[in-house]
């Protein structure tokens, strides 16, 4: 039975779009940004009234800036397209390696296995910084420099250890009580890793999956190091605005909104399972 | 009839024609600008090619490393000049300044050979050459079999000579006769006065002459305009706060950062005179400059001029002639002025960045890198750069000279040339080479930050820096 009265609705409700518009506004001024020019944006006292153009977007996907020291060329749209390989296919190789392993830690007890799952969360704990040297000289060694298979590989230690102990987490906490029934019925464990356990953990998995290509979707300093220009993240890319003749502010608000898309329409789709991977894989019994 | 127009350029890359007569004999022959440009590039080229032998690395292919700057741009705008010329390749890697520094110090430091040669600051080799990341010059320079005769080294302004050169010995003389030269002076920028015109016609004020007029002239502006504040300078916690502005005018007091006795090096930063240029100095941040000085790079201070939120900097020169072209809301309304903060000294003494050229010491062609080299530094380049492109300051006298740049420089920049000139001769690096330059300078900066914030007093604040300042000296076995 609701007791709460018309008032308390009333105040809750303007409570609650005061709060979203206090965490949208910054998003909300971006989006406007991405349609205005540098004058419009800069100018004093700030309004949001102005004439929109598509001139920053075009830009970006034209590749090509005006600015005072005149055009610059942009590789915008190849920094997108590089953050779309590396985050998914690092993703994707993290969820082949890290499932089954995840597996393999909740379900089998062997001889270093806690010391083995340890080492591979140690990786997320390692700052980037400390490892990059070394590995610069190994990639050198390999033929890894500039390469997307070597960054791929770099990525796992973003990906790897979440996917690994979040969906651990998810295995453990699903009864094996299903599992061994399988088995019984005449199924191999490997039958019944693929047709009971990875099904009945699929929102923790794709949750894990998700945070993983967010967290390489972040990432600014792997590529910046151990890649060329051409490789780089959007990340990195974006810096491109700010140059020494001024700071292209239209531009970066427009590819702040093109690089959140890809991100923005994941989370969308993956909404239910993250808030569900998360909250069960999480909490222990 | 074409040998007839190759003729021409060629009589004009040799100085027998001047502009105006080629540019008259070239509207008779009705020669395209396109086709104009093509030939004269030939000349160019044709005139370099005449007395060295610049094919001798044909074939071969540098890589470099570059900033996002306009001086980047005018060479890859030019770069077939380069390639014509040599018959060699290149490839560039281009990244925002923001993570540049931080790319070639993984590069250089890991050894790699990625790279043949690259963009850097005079600051920046007092890192990497100690380290041996980066070849020593002069052996490519004094070598006449490596570098063509009409190289014209001392056509490079003495103070950038200077100052991109050190023995490496912590406080020993930028320039000094047993100074390895670690890179070549690419562009530079001084640092004066930017100032918005109709906003000083408005107040009804001059551009200030010294440092007491600057405080003066600022807070007048700042109180009359209603809006726009006084002075942009720099403020955030880096090194980059005190090398602009600040430092040009606390070397025009004759003040110095550190004193060097029998090789130890000792802060000097809180003798009387600096204690009263950086009181000086607080105040006019306090009362006329941007609210959140603090935070204020580059960036800020540029963008507030281009903007009309400010109504002056003093900064580099190059950055008040960004701010009055593009799409900014001040564009042509800029002027330029010459300042010398002590009204006793008989010039400004600006500091300068010098964008320069190093070669990697692990470079796997570095004759051929230094070809690369020896182009984007010559004469012909520069003038290039400087009159079709963005390419100032030029590092060269003879290009200040050229017509054609003076005269596109007189019309869009009034009073460019004339703080350029007035400033010039006393304009090098007023720091002391010494490794710690970084960590040094940032602790200046974030006490200059704690004076401007009244968080400590001026005087009290710079007797406790020098003293951390020499502590962290004696630790680093420099003082």
């Amino acid at each position: 039975m609701d007791h709460t009265s018309t008032f308390e609705r009333i105040l809750r409700g303007i409570l609650l779009a005061l709060v979203v518009l206090f965490f949208m506004f910054p998003i909300f001024w971006i989006l406007l940004m991405s349609f205005q020019t540098n004058e419009s944006i800069l100018r004093m006292p700030p309004s949001v009234f102005f004439t929109p153009t598509f001139d920053n977007y075009i830009a970006l996907v034209t590749g090509e800036m005006r600015t005072a020291a005149g055009s610059l060329q942009l590789n915008f749209m190849q920094n997108l397209w590089n953050s779309v390989l590396l985050s998914t296919t690092s993703v994707a190789v993290a969820l082949v390696l890290g499932v089954p392993a995840a597996y393999a830690f909740a379900r089998f007890k062997f001889r270093l296995g806690e010391d083995i799952a340890f080492t591979l969360l140690s990786f997320r704990f390692a700052p980037p910084l400390l490892v990059l040297l070394p590995l610069s000289l190994y990639f050198k060694s390999l033929g890894l420099t500039n390469t997307y298979i070597g960054l791929i590989w770099v990525y796992q230690l973003i990906c790897l250890p979440l996917i690994l102990w979040i969906v651990r987490g998810y295995f453990e906490d699903l009864s094996p009580d299903i599992e061994h029934a399988h088995r019984i019925a005449g199924y191999s464990w490997f039958q019944t890793f693929r047709k009971i356990a990875v099904p009945l953990a699929l929102p923790g998995i794709a949750a894990a999956g998700l945070l993983a290509f967010i967290f390489s979707w972040n990432n600014f300093v792997f590529a910046l190091v151990l890649a060329s220009a051409d490789k780089q993240p959007v990340t990195v890319g974006a810096l491109a605005f700010v140059t020494a003749s001024g700071i292209q502010y239209g531009q970066i608000a427009a590819a702040i909104v093109m690089s959140v898309i890809p991100t923005f329409v994941l989370a969308m789709f993956a909404q239910r399972y993250l808030v569900e991977g998360l909250s069960l894989g999480a909490v222990k019994g | 009839m074409y040998d007839k127009e190759k003729g021409l350029f060629e009589a004009f890359v040799k100085n027998k024609l001047s502009r105006r007569e080629l540019l008259r004999t070239t509207g008779k022959l009705g020669l395209s600008a396109g086709a104009a440009g093509i030939l004269l590039t030939q000349a160019q080229t044709n005139a370099m090619a005449s007395d060295f032998d610049w094919m001798k690395y044909k074939g071969s292919k540098v890589k470099l490393l570059l900033n996002k700057h306009p001086y980047a741009d005018a060479m890859i705008a030019n770069i077939e000049a380069f390639k014509t010329l040599t018959g060699m390749d290149a490839s560039w890697d281009i990244f925002p300044e923001d993570v540049y520094f931080d790319k070639v110090t993984a590069a250089l430091s890991s050894g790699s050979s990625e790279y043949d040669a690259f963009m850097t600051g005079a600051y920046m080799t007092w890192t990497y050459g100690p380290a041996g990341w980066i070849t020593d010059l002069n052996e490519y320079i004094k070598d006449p079999a490596k570098t063509n005769p009409n190289y014209n080294w001392d056509d490079v302004l003495p103070g950038l000579r200077a100052s991109t050169s050190w023995n490496g010995v912590p406080g020993g003389e930028l320039g000094s006769a047993d100074a390895k030269q670690w890179c070549i002076p690419w562009g530079f920028e001084l640092n004066n006065l930017s100032y918005n015109k109709p906003m000083f016609d408005k107040v009804g004020v001059q551009p200030p002459k010294n440092l007491a007029e600057l405080l003066e002239v600022s807070a007048k502006l700042t109180k009359d305009l209603g809006g726009p504040y006084g002075v942009g300078v720099r403020g955030s916690r880096s090194w980059a706060t005190i090398h602009p502005g600040f430092l040009s005018g606390y070397a025009n007091f004759g003040e110095r950062d550190f004193t060097v006795n029998d090789g130890k090096l000792k802060a000097a930063m809180n003798t009387a005179g600096s204690k009263a240029f950086h009181r000086d100095w607080v105040k006019m941040i306090q009362e006329s400059g941007p609210k959140d000085w603090a935070n204020y790079t580059w960036y800020q201070v540029g963008t507030d001029l281009g903007a009309g939120a400010s109504a002056m900097i003093f900064d580099a020169d190059i950055l008040g002639y960004f701010m009055n072209g593009g799409d900014n809301k001040e564009k042509g309304n800029l002027g330029y002025a010459p300042f010398a903060a002590n009204p006793a000294a008989a010039a400004p003494t600006p500091n300068v960045w010098i964008w320069s050229l190093a070669m990697n010491n692990a470079g796997a062609q570095k004759d051929a890198a230094w070809y690369f080299m020896q182009w984007a530094s010559s004469v012909e380049h520069d003038l290039f750069g400087a009159r079709k492109m963005d390419f100032v300051n030029p590092v060269r006298a003879s290009v200040w000279n050229d017509d054609e740049f003076r005269a596109r420089i007189d019309k869009s920049y009034p009073g460019y040339l004339n703080q350029y000139e007035v400033s010039a001769p006393g304009a090098k690096i007023y720091f002391t080479a010494q490794p710690l330059f970084f960590d040094l300078t940032t602790l200046w900066a974030e006490n200059l930050q704690k004076m401007v914030a009244k968080e400590i007093p001026v005087d009290e604040g710079l007797d406790k820096m020098a003293t951390e300042m020499d502590q962290k000296l004696v630790e680093a076995g420099l003082g």
